[in-house]
């Protein structure tokens, strides 16, 4: 009786299915992924020189995600509790990483000085990454939309420069500005070796720039990407069975992108500490 | 053949072979990194936590191919 029903059911799912295919989908929708990523200013402001003070959807985003982020650091702050809540423990346990797994176990000393930066780099880009993953209405028209501020690469460069500034910042106010450059090279190499060397780590200090920022996005970027491209085929095909696989499809990749956002500000934290930790102590 | 063609063409080249590597340092990451979790499973998270920082490190590589190929077919 009960295997019966079990397969009186699929038999129903599979000519559900069957008909699914040969029903008519609806409206052929134009989707182009470069456009999604486009950026038309929201409010036009009048520019200053070179610099373009519009406010696009960018801007709304990383203002969402600084809001966000300190609505909830007051709110967790407030209410400090013993016995903690589930939403304190998390907040809590991100915390511990940042600290013990992030700064702690990378960095040698000037953990003090400079946990708040790398926890404020950490906790602001998983915020940015995670509000990607938001359906936000700032798409045009103001239609609901895929879009992470960190997808953009000027928001991941002016991230990489603080990282970039204050590497240098650290290494220059703990060891002196001589000593510190003299130590891009090992003070055993022969003479013509030193400079090769000291060119070859200048190049590569400009290179972690580079790295660091396109890494972060080219991530999100390929990720939403991916993402609008199946949630759109969904649209573009004529027809729901295909509809129906591919929302399958972008579901798994949702889930993806999740664990993705959360990797890459892992990751954007933890080399952030790793240079700032090597201009720290200088290994010659 | 047209520079669009050529455009397209090179786009995809730079996507598959840039791909290659990448995928196949990805592969001896996670084998080295589940062999040594499989042999020392009390390590596991010191072993697994480096192991993500190498998969976003490797990750990249493949991903400035993708950067590259988006240049191609966008701006160049």
């Amino acid at each position: 009786m009960k295997r019966g029903l079990v397969v009186a059911w699929l038999a129903l799912g599979l000519v559900a299915l069957a008909a699914l295919a040969f029903i008519p989908g609806g409206h052929k929708t134009e989707f182009s992924v470069a456009q999604e990523f486009e950026l038309q200013p929201l409010i036009e402001l009048p520019s200053i020189g070179p610099v373009d003070l519009s406010i696009t959807k960018a801007v709304v985003y990383l203002w969402i995600a600084a809001a966000a982020l300190i609505v909830i650091a007051i709110v967790v702050s407030r209410t400090l509790k013993p016995i903690p809540s589930r939403f304190q423990y998390a907040v809590e346990t991100l915390y511990e990483l940042a600290r013990e797994g992030i700064v702690g176990s990378v960095m040698k000393s000037g953990q003090a000085t400079w946990f708040p930066y790398i926890a404020g780099a950490f906790f602001f880009v998983l915020t940015s990454n995670l509000l990607g993953l938001i359906p936000l209405p700032f798409a045009e028209h103001h239609q609901f939309g895929f879009y992470a501020a960190t997808a953009n690469l000027y928001v991941t460069l002016g991230l990489a420069l603080f990282t970039f500034v204050f590497t240098h910042y650290a290494g220059v106010k703990k060891n002196g500005l001589v000593r510190y450059f003299r130590n891009w090279a090992p003070p055993s190499a022969p003479p013509v070796l030193k400079q090769l060397i000291f060119v070859i780590h200048a190049v590569s200090e400009v290179f972690r720039l580079v790295s660091l920022s396109v890494r972060l996005f080219a991530n999100m970027l390929a990720g939403h990407a991916i993402l609008g491209v199946f949630f759109a085929m969904a649209l573009i095909f004529q027809n729901y069975l295909a509809a129906l696989v591919l929302q399958g499809g972008s579901i798994l990749i949702y889930m993806f992108e999740i664990f993705v956002a959360c990797i890459q500000a892992f990751i954007f934290a933890i080399l952030s500490a790793v240079y700032i930790g090597g201009a720290l102590d200088q290994e010659h | 053949m047209d520079a669009n063609a050529a455009k397209l063409l090179g786009a995809g080249i730079a996507m598959g072979v840039g791909a290659l590597g990448p995928g196949i340092g990805l592969g001896m990451l996670l084998g080295k990194a589940y062999e040594s979790i499989a042999r020392q499973p009390e390590v596991s998270g010191d072993i697994r936590t480096s192991m993500f920082i190498g998969i976003g490190v490797t990750e990249a590589v493949a991903l400035y191919a993708f950067v590259v190929a988006l240049i191609l077919i966008f701006v160049a």
